[in-house]
């Protein structure tokens, strides 16, 4: 009877390998994709241990919960396994390291048995996975009472066979969930991390630009499933339902029917037509489709599975794919299906139509001269470019040029730089859009076509780098603009700020005493993790620094990006009032902003609310009142 | 100011002989000023023309210095104060809209036009399917009726105009540019083969000018023989009332109209979409009274907009929102109860002639871009604008 | 019903870009829902009208002309030859003359009867006939029914056009055939200058009755209660009221109070 769980623990394997190749026939439905295996493979210890333990150890119980349930499961099946051989079959010492993995195992099972009962947060799903204890206790229970009876002597008696087929029950259970259950996160999760879509990722780089997307494909952007490259698809399985990516979805927590989770798993069950039924939190305030029974259809419809409303009220603010501890790359998905409805089937949000095309004819969302970009600036006689040919700063003023409130932060920040005397000097009529919207909202046609005259013009002219005050600029211009030849560096208006003080060229007064809380954006934060100077410039200016709940990489979105403001997808709050209370929950007096879609957005919330100001403005004010 | 300008080049020009391969003048004669030599000014007819009615004292308008006062004018015995044109040099014709027989203030325009262009010795005449009253008035000397259709048929009435063009011959022929307007313009442009000078935005007695090229150049040009003018580019006649006298046209022939069915469907202001919307009025954040809201838009006949807030909570439809975000208007008038005035909120109202704001804080934006702003609570003015028109109403 | 669109090359209002005209954008879009519709754009180039097939559309005809022709012969001739039931174009054009002559002429070449200005498009109730809803001032429409064959113009009040879509373009056809040679353009018979454009402030609009000279003058000199910014603290609601109404009358917004009474 020695042998007799380690056949349980090879049969257990073969049914999930079996199980596993099932699904790996749905994955290569997808479309090719490279992939270096070699590396990925010897990185998959570093990526599991480091990168994804990274995320995970966020919730704290969760963390350990994990690290004991599948070390346990891992350490206690590798042991039950390797008694096939009769030197360690035969050792009764043996058997009680056996017994002692599968207690931990034990103990794991029932902590992740304590996550679910008697009541699950909101945020887990329910269905299969509010099983998953129930295996794991079996299987660990079992395979505890078989080792411990082994380890004291007692082959071959009916105590032991019951052990073992409470053992195999739990265990066969488990190996069975490899291709519809729970346990596939197991496997699609440690293959995805060998395949990972962006490698770079892993190597501490932040590898956040879209990738560029060949306009002479088939077919563009993802309609079904199997338009998603394989290891996409395998990603997708890998999602474990932990919800953290709902929980950090600002539309979700606005009431729009967008849920992260939801639309993983959405694609998930677009790829088989047996996938068991969805048991987690819905779309909020979804309207009703009714999705094709049939395996890889049309994703995006008010008849398919996915409403358009759920695509659209994304902001791509990349808080899902920050939390997601299998490294799901949400915002991929969700272009990529935006793309599709955009170029393939021209439906863009209803509103977008005249935007799209006044950035194809104009160059400019809003269809304004390019050479009222620089309205705002009126009197302060920016320097041009095109007049001297070089500079050291090239300030790319963006779309909040046009505003009349942000104008103010871009005056602030034209009179700073003056102050410190540096050499600067903007485009002008020549600047156009950066495109970001138009790729936001699956133009990628319109966003190539600005992307490449942009780089054309910034290559006529010397400048040592690029400062710009709108992240989603800075973004296009550091990281996606490369593949199109541009190069430069890039420099946010804080950091450079940061950087002038430093260097004794401003020096900023003190806002003695004035409560000032931070918000980061999101393609400053989180997209190029820049995080530190505009918080250094707020302590230099003496202003006394408190954080909201969420801040930093993890900070929420204000609901300006990703055209988000122009879908105006329905819910039951707006975004910003939401980031905006908890602001108010800090009882700062100053909302501190360094991005113009955030100051737009913020300055948008009615009633009584701290003041919006930018960086630069605070700065600014300081050194007006030290003057 | 009370002379009338000569346009000696003008003058010169209606003394052309025609017909000849020299250019050759007959500057005694005149034949076509019905008299021989110059014309003779009446200084007190002149002076009595431009009496104001009605004022206690004898006020004189000598803005509006009647133009055709100077030659020719003789005061009807019956109606001193009409201007009578007896043999008029020329005619300028104007083809109002006239929807329902009712003058627009676009056709009142016209008149006023067409006087510039008549000046002193010619004559305007309106060409008018069905009775108009009034036309002498706002500015006509002679009155030609078209034969009215039934229904709306523009080719059978281009053809009626390309008849009486003929017949009247007139130095010019003015249509507003609206729809209607601007299509039987256009249409009879092709009939006669003549040129049109189409959205005129400037006006004088010698020259005419429009915007072309998406607004990026003004032609300038004389005045062409067929012009639409714009509207709210030349002051309505307001001169003292012209005769109006009944001007005989030869009937026209009429064919069968291609268009066999037509009906008027009359705008909606609950339903007009605000982009096109003519008067608007919206509720902000300070309006808590949204059934008062409601009633006061149907009152006043105005399409109901909103600012985002209002949308926001669900008390008023999307479709309603005015702004950056929702419907930027091109509206003769907004009134806005209750609105702060927010920056993305004024983008949508930047194209609006008037804005009108009732709103209790003094220092909101809309209070400062408004022309006329009260500072009250919108929820005790709303009531006293419905109960004041439907006192007018009563009464 | 076999329709044609008739395409130009325009100006983007802001940039000058040469783009599709929205108007005509509009036009297809009405079009694409009616029937079986083709494109048919005459010109030195195809690439601005070609913008259409991002809109749906999947066949234009370009006929190929020299710079500076007149366009008119050369899409009078083709229309001939196509016979289509339905001609569709915008009612103005966006970056040249802007006369909207254009289909006035085609119409004429063609003796077909032409209605401007639809913003909506249907299909009669008896064979060969059209339901058009044309634009009228502020709002009110005139619901017209046609025998075809006809040309129609677009007003801006139209749906808005649908999206351009960079997958949709690459599915649609582009024909380039050699245009009828018509003399070159016709230089404007009216001789003009021209001169940068100058916006100049219109008119303030009064209601009617007001343009009499006393009430001028007195709008001229300020005595009247509401000339100009005119800010009124705290009136009583019956205050604010009559000054509101008062003031929507002299920019003739509102009916004055005595034509609200049916007239007699
Ligand atoms: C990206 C973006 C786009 C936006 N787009 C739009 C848009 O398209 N349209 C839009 O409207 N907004 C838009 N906003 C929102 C805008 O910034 C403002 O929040 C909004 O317009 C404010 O609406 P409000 O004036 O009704 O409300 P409030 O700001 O609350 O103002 C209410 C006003 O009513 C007055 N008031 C209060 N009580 C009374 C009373 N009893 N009687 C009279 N007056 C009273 C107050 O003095 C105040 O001035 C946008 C915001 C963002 C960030
Ligand atoms: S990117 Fe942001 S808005 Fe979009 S799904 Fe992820 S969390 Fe939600
Ligand atoms: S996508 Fe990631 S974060 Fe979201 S539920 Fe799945 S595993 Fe969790």
């Amino acid at each position: 009877m020695t042998y007799a769980l380690p056949v349980l623990v090879f049969v257990m394997v073969a049914l999930a390998t079996a199980q596993a190749l099932r699904r790996a026939a749905w994955w290569r439905q997808g479309a090719a994709a490279e992939v270096a295996w070699g590396p990925g493979l010897l990185a998959l210890p570093r990526r599991y241990l480091v990168d994804v333990h990274h995320v995970v150890a966020r919730d704290a119980y969760a963390s350990r919960m994990h690290a004991v349930v599948a070390g346990g499961l891992i350490v206690a099946t590798v042991l039950a396994g390797l008694a096939i051989l009769p030197s360690l079959g035969g050792s009764r010492l043996y058997w009680a390291i056996v017994a002692l993995a599968f207690g931990v195992t034990a103990a794991g099972s029932l902590l992740v048995g304590a996550r679910r009962y008697p009541a699950k947060p909101r945020r887990l799903s329910g269905g299969r996975f509010q099983i998953l204890p129930f295996l794991l206790l079996a299987y660990a229970l079992g395979g505890l009472a078989g080792a411990l009876l082994l380890a004291l002597g007692a082959a071959s008696t009916p105590a032991l066979i019951a052990a073992l087929a409470l053992s195999g029950v739990g265990g066969l259970g488990l190996a069975y969930e490899v291709r519809r259950g729970p346990m596939r996160h197991a496997v699609a999760g440690a293959l995805h991390l060998v395949a990972h879509p962006r490698p770079g990722r892993f190597r501490s780089r932040l590898d956040t630009a879209l990738a560029p997307l060949d306009l002479d494909a088939a077919r563009l952007g993802a309609e079904t499933p199997a338009d998603f490259t394989w290891n996409r698809l395998l990603s997708y399985d890998s999602c474990i339902q932990c919800g953290r990516c709902e929980t950090a979805c600002p539309a979700f927590a606005a009431g729009q029917p967008l849920n992260p989770k939801r639309l993983i798993q959405d694609l998930v069950a677009g790829m088989t037509a047996d996938e068991p039924p969805y048991a987690g939190s819905p779309y909020p305030n979804a309207r009703e489709v009714d999705p094709p029974a049939a395996p890889l259809a049309r994703l995006i419809g008010p008849d398919a599975r996915i409403h358009p409303d759920t695509l659209w009220a994304c902001t791509t603010c990349r808080a899902c794919v920050e939390e997601c501890p299998m490294m799901i790359e949400h915002v991929d998905a969700i272009v990529s299906l935006r793309r599709n409805e955009t170029m393939e089937f021209a439906r863009p949000p209803e509103k977008a139509a005249d935007i799209l095309s006044d950035l194809r004819g104009a160059g400019e969302p809003g269809g304004r001269a390019l050479s009222a970009r620089t309205d705002f600036a009126a009197g302060l006689d920016l320097p041009v470019i095109s007049a001297r040919g070089e500079a050291d700063v090239l300030l790319w003023l963006g779309e909040g040029a046009y505003d009349l409130r942000y104008g103010r932060t871009l005056r602030a920040l034209v009179r700073l730089m003056r102050d410190a005397g540096v050499d600067f000097a903007v485009l002008g009529a020549e600047e156009r859009d950066t495109g970001d919207l138009a790729r936001r909202l699956g133009d990628e046609a319109t966003y190539q076509q600005l992307a490449r005259a942009n780089v054309e013009t910034l290559g006529r002219y010397r400048f040592g780098r690029i400062v710009t005050a709108d992240p989603h600029a800075l973004h296009a211009l550091r990281n996606e603009y490369r593949v199109f030849g541009g190069e430069w560096t890039v420099v946010h208006h804080t950091a450079l700020l940061l950087e002038l003080i430093e260097a004794g060229r401003l020096k900023p007064g003190v806002l003695g005493g004035l409560s000032v809380t931070y918000h980061d954006p999101c393609y400053l934060g989180r997209y190029n993790g820049e995080t530190e100077a505009p918080r250094k410039v707020l302590d230099l200016i003496g202003a006394s620094r408190v954080e909201m709940a969420r801040s930093g990489r993890r900070s929420m979105c204000c609901g300006g990006g990703g055209g988000a403001p122009i879908s105006d997808v329905a819910g039951d709050r707006r975004i910003p009032d939401i980031r905006m209370g908890q602001a108010i929950e800090t009882g700062a007096a100053v909302v501190a902003v360094a991005c113009p879609t955030c100051t737009a957005m913020l300055e948008g919330v009615t009633g009584v609310r701290p003041d919006v100001k930018d960086i630069a403005e605070l700065l600014l004010a300081s050194m007006e009142l030290g003057a | 100011m009370t002379r009338v300008r000569r346009d000696p080049r003008a003058d010169r020009r209606a003394a052309q002989i025609a017909s000849l391969d020299r250019p050759r003048f007959d500057l005694a004669g005149r034949a076509a000023d019905g008299g021989p030599g110059r014309p003779r000014r009446n200084p007190r007819t002149e002076f009595a023309a431009l009496r104001v009615t009605g004022a206690a004292r004898p006020r004189f308008d000598r803005q509006h210095r009647g133009e055709g006062a100077v030659a020719q004018v003789v005061s009807a015995a019956s109606t001193p104060n009409v201007i009578v044109v007896d043999a008029p040099a020329f005619l300028v014709a104007v083809v109002p809209d006239a929807p329902g027989g009712r003058l627009t203030q676009h056709d009142r325009q016209l008149f006023g036009a067409a006087r510039t262009l008549a000046g002193a010795h010619g004559a305007v005449a309106a060409l008018v399917a069905g009775e108009i009253e009034g036309l002498g008035a706002i500015g006509a000397d002679r009155v030609a009726a078209l034969a009215s259709t039934q229904n709306y048929a523009p080719d059978v009435t281009a053809a009626a105009l390309a008849s009486a063009f003929a017949a009247l011959s007139p130095r010019h022929l003015l249509f507003p540019e609206t729809p209607d307007g601007g299509d039987l313009a256009r249409r009879l442009a092709l009939l006669t083969g003549e040129p049109l000078f189409p959205d005129v935005e400037q006006l004088s007695a010698t020259s005419v000018s429009r915007a072309a090229r998406g607004k990026r150049v003004a032609q300038r040009a004389a005045p062409a023989r067929l012009m639409t003018l714009g509207a709210d580019v030349v002051a309505p006649y307001s001169g003292p009332a012209r005769e109006g006298r009944s001007e005989p046209l030869p009937t026209a022939e009429v064919s069968a109209p291609a268009i066999t069915d037509a009906r008027r469907i009359p705008a909606d202001p609950a339903t007009t979409p605000l982009t096109v919307a003519d008067f608007v009025v919206s509720a902000g954040n300070g309006v808590t009274d949204i059934e008062a809201f409601r009633r006061l838009a149907e009152a006043l006949g105005a399409t109901p907009g909103a600012s985002r807030v209002l949308c926001d909570a669900g008390l008023m439809p999307r479709a309603s929102q005015v702004g950056a975000s929702g419907s930027v208007l091109t509206a003769t008038c907004y009134l806005a109860l209750g609105v702060a005035g927010a920056p993305q909120h004024l983008q949508g109202v930047a194209g609006c002639e008037h804005v009108v704001a009732v709103n209790t804080d003094l220092h909101a934006a809309m209070i400062e871009r408004a022309g006329l702003a009260i500072v009250q609570d919108a929820q005790l003015v709303m009531p006293a604008l419905i109960a004041a028109l439907e006192s007018e109403r009563a009464s | 019903m076999k329709i044609v669109v008739l395409l130009s090359a325009g100006a983007h209002p802001v940039s000058s870009a040469p783009v599709l005209p929205r108007l005509e954008a509009q036009a297809l879009r009405l079009a694409l829902a009616l029937g079986e519709t083709t494109g048919l754009h005459a010109g030195p180039s195809a690439a601005p009208a070609a913008d259409a097939l991002g809109h749906g559309l999947g066949l234009l005809t370009h006929l190929a002309t020299r710079e500076g022709d007149d366009p008119i012969p050369a899409l009078v001739a083709a229309l001939k030859a196509e016979t289509p039931d339905l001609v569709l174009a915008g009612r103005r054009g966006q970056g040249g003359e802007e006369t909207g002559l254009a289909p006035y002429a085609v119409a004429a070449a063609l003796g077909v009867t032409i209605v401007a200005d639809a913003v909506a498009l249907a299909p009669g109730a008896a064979p060969g006939s059209l339901v058009v809803e044309q634009a009228l001032p502020k709002g009110a429409r005139r619901r017209l029914v046609v025998r075809l064959p006809a040309l129609v113009t677009v007003h801006p009040g139209a749906p808005a056009p649908g999206a351009y879509a960079y997958g949709v373009a690459r599915r649609g056809r582009v024909d380039t055939i050699w245009g009828v040679a018509g003399s070159a353009a016709e230089p404007n018979p009216i001789a003009v200058e021209e001169r940068p454009y100058r916006p100049r402030p219109k008119l303030m609009r009064s209601a009617p009755g007001t343009g009499s000279a006393a009430e001028r003058l007195a709008a001229a000199t300020g005595g009247m209660a509401s000339s100009g910014a005119n800010v009124l603290v705290q009136p009583t609601p019956d205050e604010a009221a009559r000054a509101i109404l008062e003031h929507l009358r002299r920019i003739g917004v509102l009916a004055p109070a005595v034509a609200n009474k049916p007239a007699a």
